[in-house]
C-alpha cells in the first residue's frame, strides 16, 4: 500500500484530501440536482477507470466494455428478481459470468493472435452479440426490457441496494475510491509494471520474460469484474434495463471518453474527464435553455466541437496538462 | 385594553380575519400550474418527441378556452435514462409543480423515481412498458396503453374490421423488424396471439433488418407463401423499402394491417411512396375526429404549426395535449399545486370529453386509464382515416387492400 501512494507529493495529497472531503461533504452543500450530477462523474469515473487498467495500463483497446457492464447488470437483476440472491452475493457471480465472457474473447483474441484494431473489433463483435441475444431472450424481459421492484416496502434495505439517491451517491464515491486505489496499487505492482511493459513494446516484455498472454488476461479479467461490478451498481440504480440501453455500442463509448479526455494510462485521468464531461453536458443544457437557443441536436453538436478543442489542445488529455501547470505530478516510481 | 398589553381588540380582529382569509390568499396565489414537460425531442426517439413538442405547443390556447391555466416548461431528456433523472432533479428544483412525459419507459422511469423521492405527480403522455404501474409508485399514473394491451386491441380489431368487411382470412404472415420496437412488438404476438382464438393462422413469422438496403428478399418469401393477411411491425423508414419491395413484385394479399406500429402514418412514408400509402390498416388508440375538443385542438395546432400536419402527428400530440389536460384538470379541482393534494386530484380525474378516443379519462388503483380504446385507421386518399369502430369511424375500411397499378 505504501508503494502505491508512494507517487503522491506533498502538495498532490493535500488536492487529494481536499477533493475527498469536498466529495464527502457534498450531499449537504449542494442541492439534489448538482448531487445528481456529481453521482453520474463519479460512476463515469469508476467506469473509466476499469476500462483504463486495460487500454490505458496494458494497450488492449476494448470498444465493447458495454458486453461486462451489460453482463453484471441483468446477472445481479435476474438473480435478485426471480431467485431472490442479494446484491452482496450476486455481485460475485457478475463478476465470475463477466470474467467468463472475458476469458472466451481474450482466448480468441490471444490465442489467434487478434491484435491491435482487429481485436478492438472484436470486444465490439462481443457485445454486439450480447445485445442482439438479450433482446431476443424472454427469459430477460427481451427488447421489452427488465425491471427490478422500486416499492416503498423495499426502500429502506441497503443490503439489496434499496436506498434514496444519498445512499447511492455514497456508494458511487466509495467504488470511484476504490477504483482509484486498485489502479494506484496495480501501478506500483510487479503487474502492473508488466502491463506498462506490454503496452509500450510487446515483443521487448516477451524477451524480458514477461508472460503476455497469462498478463493481457489478468488486465482483461480485472477490468471485466470491475466493470461488471459497475453494471451492478447501476441495475439497481436505474431499476431497468434496456439491451438497447446497457448493451450499445454507445454506451462502450461512453465509458471510454472519460479516461481519454482526461488523460489515458494516468491515475487521474478517469476522474477527471469525468469530472469534466458529465458537469459539462448539464451545463451545456442549462446553458442553452437559459439563452433560449432549444433547437434540439444543438447540444450534441456544441458538445462535440468543445471536445475536439479539448483534444486539441491538450492531446495527451487534461491530467497531464493539469498536474504540470498545478505542480501535481506524481513523483517517478 | 391597555395599549401595552400584548394584544388588543383590532389585533384580535386582523388575526381571525387573516386566518380566516389564507387559504383563499393561498389559492389566490396559485393562479397556474407549472409543469415540466420532459421529451425526448434529441436523440433516439426525437422524431416522436418532435412530434409531442407540437401538440404542446398547440395546446396552451385550447386550455385557456376551456378556463384553464397552466405554464409549461419545455425539457429535452435527449432519450437518455441519465439525462431524464438529472433534468427531472432540476425541473423541480425550479419549482415545477407536475411532470409529464416521456414517451420512452426507461425515460419515464427514471423520471418516476425522482418525481416518487420528491412527492410531485408524474402523468405519463406515452409510455407502454406494464412494469410502469406495477411498480408500486404512488406518484405516476399514465394515460396510454401498456405494450400488451396495445396488441391485444390490435389483434382484435383485426378480426373486427374483416368482420365489418365481409372479408375472411385464414393465413396470416407477421412480418417485423428486428429492432427493439419490433422485437418487443413480436414477443407480445407471441404470448397474446394463441390467447385470443383469432380466426387466422399465422404461418411464417419473419423478422428483418430495418437498415437492409431493400426488403426484397423478405417479400418474394412471403409471395412464396401468399398469404390473406400480411401482418406487419415497422417504422417508416422501412414502411417505405416494404411497400417500394411489394409494389416491385406486384404482391397484394387481401389486406396489410398492423397490429399497432408506427410508420405508416408518418409524414415520410406519404412523401416518399405517395399514392402507395392508401390501403395499409394499422390499429392504434387514436384521435377522435368527432370530438369538439380535437376540432378545436387541430384548430390550434394549425395555427402554432403551419407547417405540420395535425392527422399525421395527432396520436403524439392527442395523448400530449391530454397529459397536460389531466393535470390543469386536477389543479383546478385540487386549488394547490402541492404535491400530495394534487397527485390525489389527479388520481380522482374523470373526464368524459377529451380527445382521444374511449371512455372518460379515470384511473385505476395501478394508475392506468383503462378507458382507453383503439381504432382501426387506414390510409385514404394519402390521409389516416379512422374506418373502425363505427361509432367513431368516418369512412367505411376498403378490403380488399386496392391494386398497386392504376392509382393516382
Amino acid at each position: 500500500m505504501k508503494a502505491a501512494l508512494s507517487f503522491l507529493t506533498p502538495r498532490s495529497t493535500v488536492a487529494l484530501i481536499l477533493c475527498g472531503v469536498a466529495l464527502l461533504i457534498a450531499p449537504f452543500v449542494v442541492d439534489r440536482y448538482t448531487l445528481s450530477i456529481i453521482l453520474l462523474a463519479l460512476l463515469g469515473t469508476y467506469l473509466g477507470q476499469a476500462w483504463n487498467i486495460l487500454m490505458g495500463y496494458c494497450g488492449l483497446l476494448s470498444l465493447g466494455h458495454a458486453l461486462y457492464l451489460g453482463l453484471g447488470a441483468y446477472v445481479s437483476a435476474v438473480l435478485f428478481v426471480n431467485y431472490g440472491v442479494g446484491p452482496w452475493l450476486s455481485v460475485f457471480i457478475a463478476m465470475a459470468v463477466a470474467v467468463g465472457a472475458a476469458f472466451l474473447l481474450g482466448w480468441l483474441g490471444f490465442r489467434f493472435r487478434i491484435e491491435g484494431v482487429y481485436f478492438s473489433l472484436l470486444t465490439i463483435a462481443f457485445a454486439e452479440i450480447a445485445r442482439i441475444g438479450f433482446d431476443n431472450w424472454s427469459f430477460v424481459g427481451g427488447a421489452a426490457g427488465f425491471f427490478l421492484p422500486v416499492n416503498a416496502a423495499l426502500q429502506d434495505q441497503w443490503w439489496n441496494l434499496r436506498g434514496g439517491p444519498l445512499f447511492f451517491y455514497y456508494l458511487a464515491l466509495a467504488m470511484a475510491a476504490a477504483s482509484l486505489l486498485i489502479a494506484a496499487v496495480l501501478r506500483s505492482s510487479k503487474l502492473g509494471y508488466a502491463f506498462l511493459a506490454i503496452r509500450e513494446d510487446p515483443q521487448a516484455a516477451r524477451a524480458l520474460g514477461v508472460n503476455i498472454n497469462r498478463t493481457r488476461f489478468l488486465a482483461l479479467f480485472i477490468s471485466a469484474a470491475m466493470t461488471a461490478v459497475g453494471g451492478v451498481y447501476t441495475a439497481f440504480w436505474t431499476n431497468n434495463l434496456f439491451p438497447a440501453q446497457i448493451l450499445e455500442t454507445s454506451k462502450s463509448i461512453e465509458i471510454i471518453l472519460a479516461p481519454i479526455i482526461g488523460g489515458l494510462g494516468t491515475l487521474m485521468g478517469p476522474f477527471v474527464g469525468a469530472f469534466l464531461l458529465v458537469p459539462l453536458g448539464s451545463a451545456l443544457t442549462d446553458g442553452l435553455r437559459a439563452i433560449g437557443l432549444s433547437a434540439p441536436g444543438i447540444k450534441a453538436l456544441v458538445y462535440g466541437v468543445i471536445l475536439m478543442l479539448i483534444i486539441a489542445a491538450t492531446p495527451n488529455g487534461i491530467w497531464p496538462w493539469l498536474a504540470r501547470k498545478l505542480g501535481l505530478e506524481a513523483r517517478e516510481p | 385594553m391597555n395599549k401595552t398589553g400584548w394584544i388588543d381588540r383590532r389585533s384580535l380582529l386582523a388575526a381571525a380575519g387573516a386566518t380566516i382569509a389564507a387559504p383563499a390568499v393561498v389559492r389566490a396565489q396559485a393562479k397556474s400550474l407549472k409543469i415540466a414537460l420532459m421529451l425526448p425531442r434529441s436523440g433516439f426517439f426525437a422524431q416522436a418527441g418532435q412530434s409531442c413538442y407540437r401538440g404542446a405547443l398547440a395546446s396552451p390556447k385550447v386550455l385557456s378556452d376551456l378556463g384553464y391555466n397552466v405554464e409549461i416548461v419545455h425539457i429535452d431528456t435527449e432519450s437518455s435514462n441519465d439525462v431524464s433523472r438529472t433534468q427531472a432533479e432540476k425541473a423541480i428544483n425550479d419549482g415545477a409543480q407536475c411532470v409529464i412525459g416521456a414517451f420512452e419507459s426507461g425515460n419515464t422511469i427514471a423520471i418516476a423515481q425522482v418525481c416518487e423521492q420528491r412527492k410531485v405527480p408524474l402523468i405519463c403522455n406515452i409510455a407502454s412498458a406494464p412494469q410502469l404501474t406495477s411498480q408500486g409508485y404512488q406518484y405516476l399514473v399514465r394515460n396510454f396503453m401498456s405494450g400488451p394491451g396495445l396488441v391485444t386491441n390490435g389483434l382484435k380489431l383485426i378480426g373486427e374490421v374483416s368482420k365489418a368487411a365481409n372479408m375472411e382470412f385464414k393465413t396470416a404472415v407477421f412480418l417485423h423488424s428486428n429492432d427493439t420496437f419490433g422485437t418487443a412488438q413480436a414477443q407480445a404476438m407471441e404470448k397474446i396471439f394463441p390467447t385470443l382464438n383469432m380466426p387466422f393462422k399465422i404461418v411464417e413469422s419473419i423478422a428483418y433488418d430495418p437498415k437492409a438496403q431493400d426488403l426484397s428478399v423478405e417479400v418474394t418469401k412471403v409471395r412464396g407463401i401468399n398469404p390473406d393477411l400480411l401482418l406487419i411491425v415497422t417504422r417508416a423508414g422501412d414502411a417505405i423499402k416494404l411497400t417500394r419491395d411489394m409494389v416491385r413484385q406486384k404482391f397484394q394479399p387481401k389486406a396489410i394491417m398492423s397490429p399497432g406500429s408506427p410508420g405508416l402514418y408518418d409524414q415520410e412514408f406519404f412523401d416518399a411512396v405517395h399514392e402507395y400509402a392508401d390501403g395499409f390498416i394499422y390499429n392504434l388508440p387514436w384521435f377522435n375526429v368527432k370530438s369538439q375538443m380535437t376540432q378545436a385542438l387541430e384548430a390550434s395546432f394549425k395555427a402554432t404549426n403551419p407547417k405540420n400536419r395535425f392527422d399525421l402527428d395527432g396520436f403524439n400530440v392527442g395523448f400530449t395535449f391530454e397529459a397536460l389536460l389531466i393535470a390543469a384538470d386536477a389543479f383546478k379541482r385540487a386549488g394547490t399545486g402541492e404535491g400530495e393534494p394534487l397527485m390525489k386530484a389527479i388520481k380522482a380525474t374523470n373526464i368524459k370529453d377529451h380527445v382521444m378516443i374511449g371512455g372518460p379519462i379515470m384511473f385505476n388503483e395501478k394508475g392506468d386509464n383503462p378507458n382507453i380504446g383503439s381504432a382501426a385507421v387506414q390510409n385514404i386518399g394519402q390521409k389516416p382515416t379512422v374506418v373502425y369502430p363505427a361509432d367513431v369511424a368516418v369512412a367505411k375500411p376498403i378490403l380488399p387492400f386496392p391494386a398497386w397499378q392504376g392509382r393516382k
